[in-house]
């Protein structure tokens, strides 16, 4: 244990004199021993409504295994160690709709999902990106009453799994009466968030008031969803939904904020930027958000676009909308953007879905404004409508998946668009965002931003009221637009959270019982005989049997 | 089953001691003040012997082997065989007789060096899940040092303690109680 260098052992030595002394005070010492800790990051948990969803305890302290146990074993007391790179998905369904007892679920995930790695993505990393998502959406909405975890592969965890799948092979899986390794995590039961927080974010941009006009200016509003959801909150950073759509809304602001600080170049409609939060709960943030506005202000909104997800697509993006496409601003929207893209060399499709009124599934932020009478629009790279917690920045969704070009080019076509729009350049070939010009696109802003997102988790629950990444967004907000609001609000009753999002496991070599006893055994055998030759030497044989006959020589006595 | 664990070494490391006394006469003429004794005069010795290495000792950056320094640390070893004087020729002890004198001051000493250098790491550490060999190791690296105590104890009786030595087995004697007061530097080294 200690150092046993020969320089260091006499001065240790001595040292470890003085400290005997005060041993009665070490009594109290609990020393964290194992052979390798690892950060494991939780399976969310949540009810919906009251209908609970996804690993219900936190708490571990199981022997582990891999899935090369030999059949028929019983794992109600095992912890399944499962890298997703071997992942048989149907397997694991299977598990989880018989409902089978089980002590826990690890599962590795590769280092490409982790944000430290920069390795680019290849068409391997899109089959595992599927198969991650896929696992995702099978562990968010089932019941699972065990622990359930998730961490990074590294070399300490893998040679730990390599030795286990050994054992296991060997016929010699972990349990209490064979060694082996065990996995804990000691960490305390998970409680309910009481009042999750949604905050919103708005910053205004004037626009150019002409003198004697008593009307009020247009507004055009754009809008993003910052927060994410996912299987691992703390892991859940969403670089693309919607951390591309944050950046993009940002660049705008800072462009707009640029032309606009010019009385000269001041437009005649006033920008409203809107960073909602709640997202992926039905866009409950942006209902609220959207409440709160006073009639005036709602009446002068010409339209909205919302970004969602413009991170890493190639040459497609769509619009989607909820009003029929003869509506006139849709109609002019959708002729800007696209003539634009024409430009750009972005081919821009529309999608129009109606919404339903009684179904209370809002897929897209566009709906929200539909709802309050107000003209909007989705500018996304998904061509169809996202499920419920599908496409909200989980897992998957890391950094290396997210394409930088991308988000210029989003930027200058949403960018382009509304400048002509506002300036009244419609259907004339003008850059005003061109490339070397003084209002660039600036590519490291876009790139710092995005890399920031991606190392934030961002799931709205556990970020608390004057969390310091919010306060961060508020302060960029701050510098592009005059009046910045912070609206906090309490997310809507029918989700509840549980927390307990990270964790650190221990993993133990644990020696088996049998090995305690027999060197019991051992030592206990090793006692007597050492017993019985000290008393043979000093003081002769006749003693050592004196030793067991003496109730017998009594009875002698008194006869 | 980790305090099981702590428990077996505990009784590899302080059995021996126990069945000792126990086994042999020294449990019959009680000389367990004795043994008391001689395990206060190791602490004071172990005390001296820190203060010593602490100033004299200089802690070298890299692992060469400096003959200086080893030597150093040899003859502060040395302060360990004048505790032994100390407590075999100059503590009173009740009316035992030589043999049992040197057996006595070598257990209470073995005793001594066991609870000072082994307790402490085993009840940290020997109680966790994680299971090392380095525990019972330790352990039997206790019942070497009993036996390295008492043959030194009765080294030390032998030259101080008895009047009437043979004259032939005067220097042999010197020389074994000069490799054995050397042991613990020679077992450090290699």
């Amino acid at each position: 244990m200690a150092a046993r260098d020969l320089g260091g052992r006499p001065v240790l030595e001595s040292v470890y004199s003085v400290i005997a002394l005060v041993f009665v005070l070490v009594a109290c010492a609990e020393l964290c021993d194992a052979a390798t800790v690892v950060d494991v990051y939780r399976l969310i948990q949540y009810d919906i409504a009251g209908a609970p969803f996804g690993s219900r305890l936190a708490g571990l302290n199981h022997h582990a295994s891999s899935l090369h146990f030999p059949p028929g074993a019983d794992l109600s007391r095992t912890v399944l160690v499962i890298p997703v790179r071997d992942l048989n998905l149907g397997y694991v369904k299977d598990y989880l709709s018989q409902r089978q007892p089980l002590g826990g679920l690890l599962f590795l995930l590769p280092q490409i999902f982790s944000f430290e790695s920069k390795e680019s993505s290849g068409n391997g990393e899109e089959l595992l990106k599927n198969i991650v998502m896929e696992l995702e959406q099978l562990l968010i909405h089932t019941n699972i009453p065990y622990p359930v975890y998730f961490a990074f592969e590294n070399d300490d965890i893998n040679t730990v799994l390599a030795d286990i799948k050994r054992n296991d092979e060997s016929g010699q899986p972990a349990t209490a009466t064979t060694g082996g390794y065990k996995l804990v995590v000691s960490t305390t039961e998970p409680k309910k968030v009481a009042s999750p927080v949604i905050s919103n974010l708005q910053g205004w941009l004037p626009g150019l008031k002409a003198d004697g006009d008593p009307n009020q200016l247009p507004t055009i509003a754009i809008v993003a969803s910052y927060d994410t959801f996912g299987a691992a909150p703390a892991l859940s950073m969403g670089s693309d939904s919607n951390g591309s759509g944050v950046v993009a809304l940002l660049e705008i602001a800072r462009l707009f904020s640029l032309l606009y600080s010019n009385p000269k170049t001041r437009g005649r409609y006033n920008l409203l930027f809107g960073l909602t939060s709640g997202g992926p709960y039905n866009y409950n943030g942006t209902h609220k958000w959207l409440r709160s506005f006073d009639q005036r202000l709602r009446e002068t909104i010409d339209y909205a676009i919302c970004l969602n997800s413009i991170g890493s697509w190639d040459n497609e993006l769509w619009i989607h909308v909820s009003k029929p496409p003869e509506n006139a601003y849709i109609k002019q929207t959708f002729e800007g953007l696209s003539n634009v893209g024409d430009e750009l060399g972005i081919k821009v499709g529309l999608k129009h879905k109606k919404i339903n009124i009684s179904n209370s599934r809002v897929a897209w932020e566009h709906e929200q404004f539909s709802r309050h009478r107000i003209t909007a629009a989705t500018l996304s790279e998904l061509s169809t409508a996202p499920g419920l917690f599908e496409n909200t920045g989980s897992l998957a969704d890391s950094r290396n998946f997210v394409n930088e070009a991308a988000v210029i080019k989003s930027v200058k076509l949403v960018a382009e668009s509304l400048a002509r729009h506002i300036y009244g350049h419609q259907g004339k070939n003008i850059q005003i965002f061109a490339d070397e010009g003084s209002l660039a696109v600036n590519p490291s802003y876009i790139r710092s931003w995005l890399d920031l997102l991606s190392q934030t988790p961002r799931v709205a629950p556990f970020l608390s009221k004057n969390d310091p990444f919010v306060m961060a967004l508020k302060k960029e907000l701050e510098e592009h637009t005059e009046e910045v609001i912070l609206q906090n609000e309490v997310l809507d009753g029918m989700f509840t959270f549980y927390d307990s999002t990270k964790a650190t496991l221990n993993i133990y070599q644990v020696a088996s019982v049998t090995f305690d006893l027999l060197l019991l055994l051992v030592l206990g055998s090793y006692l007597i005989v050492l017993f019985s030759f000290l008393i043979i030497t000093t003081r002769g044989l006749d003693d050592l049997i004196s030793l067991f006959r003496r109730p017998p020589s009594r009875k002698v006595k008194t006869a | 089953m980790t305090v099981f664990h702590f428990f077996n070494c505990a009784i590899l490391t302080f059995g021996p001691h126990a069945v000792y006394y126990s086994a042999t006469p020294l449990s019959e003429y009680d000389t367990l003040g004795t043994s008391v004794k001689a395990a206060l005069v190791y602490l004071g010795t172990a005390l001296v012997k820190l203060v010593c290495l602490a100033t004299f000792l200089k802690v070298s950056e890299n692992e060469s082997f400096d003959p200086y320094q080893e030597l150093l640390k040899a003859l502060i070893g040395f302060i360990d065989v004048a505790g032994l004087y100390f407590a075999l020729t100059q503590l009173t002890h009740r009316n035992i007789s030589q043999n049992h004198k040197f057996q006595a001051v070598g257990l209470g000493w073995a005793f001594a060096d066991s609870v000072l250098h082994r307790l402490a790491p085993l009840w940290v550490g020997a109680r966790g899940l994680e299971f090392t060999w380095d525990y019972i190791l330790q352990g039997l690296e206790a019942n070497a040092n009993l036996v390295f105590s008492i043959s030194l104890a009765a080294l030390g009786s032998l030259m101080w303690l008895r009047k009437n030595k043979p004259k032939t087995l005067v220097p042999i004697i010197y020389a074994c109680a000069g490799i054995v007061a050397t042991m613990p530097s020679i077992t450090r080294s290699i």
